[in-house]
């Protein structure tokens, strides 16, 4: 007994001493040294940046930029490296956590984030004080997060979500696809009359919903502090109230409480569902899955607030090389690049110089080219919507509580009140 | 006349204890030192004592986990001993076309447990395979919520890996079932005992060795299931996450950039510790019956 005492204290005093010397403690480079750099040094020399999911579809699009790159500033050599989509979160944290993340590295705002509060990132607004003047609100007040001082990243590429339709299925249940619903309460009164004419075979809802249908309803996720969440409200109680007795009445398939294979989109493209959300290049990868369907589908615009996605660049403060890595994230995020690249898919651009190109607001008489138009309205009242604070576990304790709700396994406000305390428990963990 | 210095077997063994301490040793360690710890994967953490052991007192789904895990094991144990045993048996015989029966019920071993898992995802979904029968020969009006049911989903995981692990355990007890003498069956026999007494009284003892070492690890995969109920859960764990398995928590807590690597490192040492009973048990047992 005395020898397994013996053990266990040695093992505490060394987690203690290990610990609190400090093991693994991040980067201290100084913001303000590094920025200056990057504001006054020479571009030159080698600079590193790595894009999330280009190759093979964009490696001309991209090469190309990176060829400009260099004939601007002739003697710089840029080293391109394209992780696959797949784990791309754990491959940046692996190389955050080694000290080897590149110069310039694609990071949506809820990757930027945690590195953000660990310092590991630039205040590029620092080393660049026009970045709020060129690029769009929406796109640089995602990298600024609550209660850290600066700009985490250059906005990239930004996008929305569309509501999809199969005008096929709204039609043959006696629905007309010209009228697809715009609200809640519409959207279950013609679940209904679609469930009663297609006998229970077609659905029109197959999502549960998540903290954004509680933003649409005016619910707060979040403190202001960023400390708590606060989305256990009547409000929001009533709010799934209304989708456990839509589950109850049959309108959704079982699945909706696992996000099974058979995903809402999955089901959409299948034929089995008539409603999905995607963004404003939907049809475009539609078609491949499922090309009959594909030319049959009608966009509206996303009920409630559209959510905004954005892409965006960011630079380690342990770069060797600040003034080039500025230097290539402005170049690929400026207007020029970005408006090649939106040109190529359906994606827009973050700068404020192409908010005025015809070739977004202006559709080709497709329904992917509505799709497109659609989005690009959307964008100017498109918010984020999901804090940057909720990471992949909330995230799960989030879809779990919601479906237990809907299952009607328990209270609303039970489970509401369950996915606060434990989101608040790992906010603080 | 041979020459020996005294690091000889250092240096042959150098490499195997080197290797075993890097992936082995360390890790195991690392994870003992992080559970009084809040470290998160990137930046460390700092020393919190024993604050991450009293959490897991307070965890409501580790409970569950830990219930989940434990049914696993107990369901898993006794189908997954004596199944392979039996099906060793029905193959064993030397007849003709016995190999494909062999091949057929090893095939699943070779699968990825995912794709597996994915498969039976299709077939017991709302509009899978077996719903559709059910609703077809009237025995069911509406889908059963196989894959969203607490229990259903439990029991359908366990049934996907009783299915998968049948061939794996049957190689084993074939490979036993050759090393019983034959002269054992043939002098039971001229004694007069039947099938069923040989096979109480010659084949069982003879393999009960590997029927304490199936049990085990058996045990050990059982407490440690993921991929079955992760796949067929879609990572969820059931509406309410009461369907999860300890190593789901783990693996919930410790990903991401935020990933609680303290709390991780718990809860692996708690599941470490609930594996060492049944192994306890098992050859405690086995050494009562020798």
């Amino acid at each position: 007994m005395r020898r397994i005492w013996a053990a266990l204290t040695t093992t505490a005093l060394t987690a203690a001493a290990l610990t609190g010397c400090g093991l693994g403690a991040g980067d201290s480079k100084n913001s303000d040294s590094v920025a200056s750099a990057a504001a006054t040094g020479e571009v030159k020399g080698k600079v590193s940046i790595q894009t999330w999911a280009l190759k093979p579809k964009f490696t001309d699009y991209m090469q190309g930029v990176i060829d400009g790159f260099k004939k601007k500033y002739p003697g710089v050599e840029v080293d391109w490296l394209d992780q696959p989509g797949e784990g791309y979160s754990d491959k940046v944290l692996s190389q955050a956590a080694s000290g080897t993340l590149p110069d310039v590295v694609n990071l949506p705002p809820d990757f930027a984030f945690p590195l953000a509060k660990k310092d590991v990132l630039l205040d590029v607004a620092k080393a660049d004080p026009k970045l709020a003047d060129e690029y769009v609100a929406g796109g640089v007040e995602a990298y600024r997060y609550n209660g850290y001082q600066g700009t985490f990243g250059y906005p990239w590429y930004l996008n929305t979500d569309v509501d999809y339709w199969n005008s096929d299925l709204l039609g043959k249940d006696g629905l007309d696809p010209k009228k697809p619903p715009t609200s809640l309460d519409e959207l279950i009164a013609q679940a209904r009359v679609m469930k009663e004419k297609s006998g229970g075979q077609d659905y029109l809802m197959s999502r549960k919903p998540g903290l954004g249908d509680l933003y649409d309803i005016g619910v707060k996720i979040m403190a202001d502090d960023g400390k708590s969440f606060t989305f256990n409200t009547p409000e929001a109680a009533a709010l799934l109230d209304r989708y456990r007795d839509a589950f109850k009445e049959g309108l959704m398939p079982n699945g909706v409480l696992t996000d099974t294979y058979a995903g809402n989109s999955k089901l959409f493209s299948a034929g089995t569902v008539a409603w999905t959300t995607g963004g404003g290049n939907y049809i475009t990868s539609l078609a491949t899955d499922n090309p009959t369907l594909a030319p049959k589908v009608v966009a509206s615009p996303a009920m409630g607030t559209p959510p905004l996605y954005v892409q965006g660049l960011s630079i380690p403060k342990s770069t060797k090389n600040p003034a080039a890595a500025v230097a290539l994230a402005r170049w690929v995020t400026s207007p020029e690049n970005q408006a090649a690249f939106a040109h190529l898919t359906s994606v827009f651009p973050s700068t404020k110089a192409s908010a005025n190109d015809p070739f977004f607001s202006r559709s080709d008489g497709t329904n992917a080219g509505n799709a497109k138009v659609i989005a690009f309205d959307s964008l100017a009242k498109a918010k984020l919507i999901q804090p940057v604070e909720v990471d992949d576990a909330m995230g799960t304790v989030v879809k779990q509580q919601f479906a237990l709700a809907i299952s009607g396994r328990s209270s609303s406000k039970q489970a509401l009140d369950t996915a606060v305390a434990q989101c608040d428990k790992l906010l603080k963990g | 006349m041979t020459h020996r210095r005294w690091f000889t077997p250092w240096l042959l063994a150098g490499p195997a204890i080197l290797w075993l301490a890097v992936f082995n040793l360390w890790p195991a360690v690392n994870t003992v030192i992080l559970s009084f710890t809040n470290a998160k994967p990137i930046g460390g953490g700092r020393f919190t004592g024993l604050e991450n052991y009293g959490r897991l007192l307070d965890d409501a789904q580790l409970a569950d986990a830990l219930l989940n895990s434990i049914v696993f094991m107990l369901v898993c144990l006794p189908l997954l001993t004596v199944l392979p045993l039996l099906l060793a048996l029905l193959v064993q015989r030397r007849i003709p076309g016995i190999t494909f029966f062999r091949t057929a019920f090893y095939t699943p071993v070779i699968a990825s447990a995912v794709v597996v898992a994915l498969i039976w995802g299709w077939v017991l979904d709302d509009r899978g395979l077996v719903n559709g029968l059910l609703g077809q020969s009237g025995l069911s009006r509406s889908p059963v919520p196989f894959l969203t049911d607490r229990w259903l989903l439990l029991f359908s995981a366990i049934a996907l890996t009783v299915w998968k692990g049948l061939g794996y355990y049957m190689v084993i007890y074939l490979s036993a079932l050759a090393n019983v003498p034959r002269e054992l069956h043939e002098a039971a026999a001229v004694d007069g005992a039947g099938p069923l007494s040989r096979f109480r009284h010659v084949t069982l003892p003879g393999v009960r060795p590997t029927m304490v070492l199936i049990s085990a690890l058996i045990s050990v995969s059982s407490l440690r299931v993921f991929s079955e109920l992760y796949v067929l859960s879609n990572g969820l764990g059931g509406p309410g996450g009461r369907d999860m398995s300890v190593v789901m928590l783990i693996q919930m807590y410790s990903r991401g950039f935020n990933g609680h690597l303290g709390y991780a490192s718990a809860l692996s040492l708690l599941l470490f510790v609930v594996t060492l009973g049944p192994m306890l048990f098992l050859l405690r047992l086995n050494r009562k019956a020798a």
